[in-house]
């Protein structure tokens, strides 16, 4: 188990693991960000839990699903629309 | 012909217009409401309840938003509808934040998003573990981290806050990425 604070920013794992939650995707230049960029270079743990976040994200991305022909006909009936 | 010379031409009853503008959307609004119901039956149900809203209030669209945004809101809005009636006994209440990020089994995940096409073992798993999710999350999460909506425009969509959008997302992506480390993470 890696130790839970990086006493160098002063910031803990768990904190830069709901900011990371939070902010995944959005701008990261603030300060807040900066210690937290930096303390995510040093630690083992939260590039993991940072790469699971990513990952889940991916995962839901890449899960798609194709309409039937048969469903665009049933579809088309509901309507009452015609090709 | 353009988006909003068809919609002129629906409005004004041309049949013909209105098919053009259901086959343009029929894909991307099934697939995201089966991306929230996670069930084809249901999401085939949802896909053509949102296509009558549409016909029935097109005339009441400005097209100040996309057409596409607008049939986000109604599949969001039928979702969240179809859920309070159904209440779903395996949904699971999010409220401790400590509890969802736990840091203590962090591994290295065995398996790849590019493996879900091909893997029906694997899309089970996500099937699963979102359905533990509250449509309410879920509708969030998809909105934002699958269908790539800011967080304003998700706001919008669902009718909440800027602050509630982020913390609901927060904790269903906290959620979710905890339930497959069940899994993945072994």
């Amino acid at each position: 188990m890696k130790p839970l604070a990086n006493k160098k920013n002063n910031i803990t794992c768990k904190e830069v693991m709901h900011h990371l939650c939070e902010n995944l995707g959005e701008d990261l230049n603030s300060p807040k960000c900066a210690a937290i960029k930096n303390h995510l270079d040093n630690c083992e743990n939260c590039q993991s839990y940072f790469k699971s976040i990513e990952s889940t994200i991916l995962f839901y991305k890449k899960y798609d699903v194709k309409l039937s022909e048969d469903g665009h006909k049933r579809l088309l009936d509901f309507l009452g629309l015609k090709e | 012909m353009d988006e909003k010379q068809l919609i002129e031409k629906a409005k004004q009853g041309d049949a013909a217009a209105l098919t053009e503008l259901v086959k343009r959307y029929e894909q991307t609004v099934y697939n995201f409401a089966f991306k929230i119901c996670r069930d084809k039956e249901r999401a085939e149900h949802t896909m053509q309840e949102t296509f009558l809203s549409m016909v029935k209030s097109l005339h009441q669209f400005s097209g100040n938003s996309k057409l596409s945004t607008w049939l986000y809101t109604i599949v969001s809005n039928h979702c969240l509808m179809l859920a309070r009636s159904k209440k779903n006994k395996n949904l699971t209440y999010l409220e401790d934040d400590d509890a969802l990020v736990n840091n203590v089994h962090l591994h290295e995940w065995k398996v790849t998003p590019d493996k879900v096409t091909e893997n029906n073992e694997l899309r089970e798993v996500l099937d699963k573990s979102i359905e533990k999710l509250p449509y309410d999350y879920r509708i969030i999460f998809i909105l934002r981290d699958v269908e790539g909506f800011s967080t304003e425009e998700t706001a919008k969509m669902t009718n909440l806050s800027v602050p509630a959008v982020k913390s609901r997302l927060h904790r269903a992506r906290a959620f979710l990425r905890n339930e497959l480390n069940e899994t993945f993470g072994e």
